[in-house]
């Protein structure tokens, strides 16, 4: 499937394309709440490709908030390296940041302000907490988008709106100019509408950058594997029709691939070790947050540090105050080995045991386990039962495994994505993976803003 | 979970809930802890892993740099000859 980059680069566009799009995108945006900010300028750049960002990666002189009102009004005086290298490269042009969870906290991409909307039926979620640069990707023709996981928020809204989700090794992309998360955990990946543009987009940005010192991973492989792995403990997690029609997709690679099923023994668990290391991470990310540094400025400096403090942090929304609590309980001295050690030690067979595997194969799963749900069904899950469903995604993204989500299926006219991991450092392989699938599939998208 | 180990929380996490609010998190965090006991009954001695693969430490070399960009530090906040100006502590 040819590159919309390069097929965008060499085309002619008419007089006033950029400002056309832009408008158009402000239409749709009213309706799907895709972006929290549409850059006016552009089409300044020239001939360049728009790209966006996740609100949580700073862009310099644009309001970055990582969805939250803590952050209101805070204008990096810097670029992210990944948006730097991006316009330094001169085939990149940037067109707006993207809504997301509040600081990433959310599958479903609920946690917002104004929640995106799936962009195949709009009483849908978007999935998240990458929310709204999923659904911008499946909106706009020409577009790449900078996006960011933590525990899968690039591979469950990238498979909810039917896109191309890449989430590199973790270490090969810097995170400088991120908002962190969970440091251990954040990688900054791409969506887009196949393989070819991911893997031009993460060449532009990948590789070492001395103000990340995390970004150590440089040389990165291409093995091609000819065995699949179904794993064995969580097929029961997805539901009914995801099965069926993983089934189906499994039909169709045995083709190409052998598949076999395994056992990791320790999957069971890793969605608890996950949210364990993530919130114990976050809650001291977020202490940085005070009312006076960035973003949200309290007014009276004249208050106490304690209530000033206090004060500030009322300002998070409800999951960022449950993850802050639950991380704070986590790390308590009384706890920590029996919660945070215990993760960590279980996090260490998860990354020995996956690794082993992945030596001899890639593995497969769906990217979600059930349908996708209207966003009026969501708001009733529990916590539990929504951080449940990250259960095919948390196990690469705990590991720092390469993994990509691909559309496979359409049910009821909404897409279905499954989910290819594969070893450390071997990213394109994974790109190739999806490159050979797209050989044999049609993408459908219900949106084609700023076609040519 | 105990509400005093819930109020001793709130106390070190710095954050004020209303009865309400309140209410609805300690149920949820109460929910969320018994799901993280699962890990509990998971037999793991391994050496902990911190991070996903092995970082290597660098280090920087040891010199004093300036650092005077001010516009760098501003971010709305209100400055005084160079430094942010915060509340009383």
């Amino acid at each position: 499937m040819p590159s919309y980059i390069k097929e965008f680069l060499k085309a002619e566009k008419p007089e006033g394309y950029y400002e056309a799009l832009v408008e158009s995108l402000h239409k749709a945006n009213r309706e799907y709440n895709a972006f929290n900010v549409i850059d006016e300028n552009v089409g300044q750049s020239g001939n360049a490709m728009p790209f966006s960002t996740k609100s949580n990666i700073c862009v310099k002189g644009v309001e970055t908030t990582a969805g939250s009102k803590m952050l209101k009004g805070y204008i990096p005086p810097f670029n992210a390296t990944v948006v730097e290298r991006l316009l330094d490269s001169g085939r990149f042009a940037f067109i707006g940041e993207t809504n997301m969870d509040e600081f990433g906290f959310g599958t479903f991409g609920v946690n917002a302000a104004l929640p995106a909307r799936n962009a195949f039926d709009k009483n849908y979620v978007a999935g998240g907490s990458s929310s709204g640069a999923a659904v911008a990707t499946a909106m706009l023709k020409y577009h790449v988008a900078l996006a960011v996981s933590t525990g899968g928020s690039i591979s469950a809204p990238a498979a909810l709106n039917g896109v191309v989700g890449f989430t590199p090794t973790y270490g090969t992309v810097s995170r400088y100019g991120l908002i962190d998360y969970a440091n251990s955990l954040d990688k900054i990946g791409v969506m887009a509408r196949n393989s070819d543009d991911a893997r031009i987009v993460f060449d532009a940005m990948r590789g070492g950058d001395g103000k990340d010192l995390t970004c150590a991973v440089g040389n990165i492989g291409s093995k091609k594997k000819k065995k699949l792995f179904v794993i064995e403990e969580l097929d029961r997690y997805a539901d009914k029709t995801v099965r069926a029609n993983f089934s189906g997709l499994l039909d169709r690679l045995s083709a190409k691939y052998d598949i076999e099923t395994r056992n990791i023994g320790a999957l069971d668990v890793a969605v608890e070790a996950y949210y364990i290391l993530a919130m114990a991470e976050a809650s001291t990310n977020l202490a940085r947050y005070d009312g006076y540094k960035y973003g949200l400025q309290l007014k009276d400096l004249a208050t106490r540090y304690n209530e000033f403090f206090t004060e500030a942090r009322a300002n998070f929304g409800e999951e960022a105050k449950r993850r802050i609590l639950l991380g704070t309980f986590i790390r308590s001295e009384s706890v920590k080995a029996k919660y945070y050690t215990k993760a960590a030690r279980i996090r260490a067979i998860i990354i020995k045991r996956m690794g082993e595997l992945l030596k001899e194969g890639f593995i497969v799963s769906p990217a979600f386990p059930m349908q996708t749900p209207k966003i009026s069904e969501v708001e009733r899950l529990t916590p539990v039962q929504t951080y449940a469903t990250d259960i095919f995604t948390v196990p690469p993204n705990l590991g720092g495994f390469p993994h990509i989500t691909f559309p496979y299926h359409y049910q009821d006219g909404m897409p279905m994505g499954a989910q290819i991991i594969g070893e450390h450092a071997n990213d394109y392989a994974l790109i190739d993976f999806v490159g050979e699938w797209e050989g044999e599939f049609d993408y459908r998208y219900k949106h084609n803003i700023g076609s040519l | 979970m105990e509400e005093k180990e819930f109020e001793r929380l709130l106390k070190i996490a710095r954050l004020k809930l209303s009865e309400r609010e309140a209410a609805r998190i300690k149920k949820d965090i109460d929910e969320v802890v018994r799901y993280f006991d699962k890990i509990t009954r998971f037999d793991a001695s391994d050496e902990p892993a911190y991070q996903p693969i092995h970082v290597p430490t660098k280090f920087r070399k040891d010199r004093v740099s300036r650092f005077d960009d001010v516009e760098m530090l501003k971010s709305g906040s209100k400055l005084h000859n160079g430094y942010i100006v915060g509340p009383k502590l």
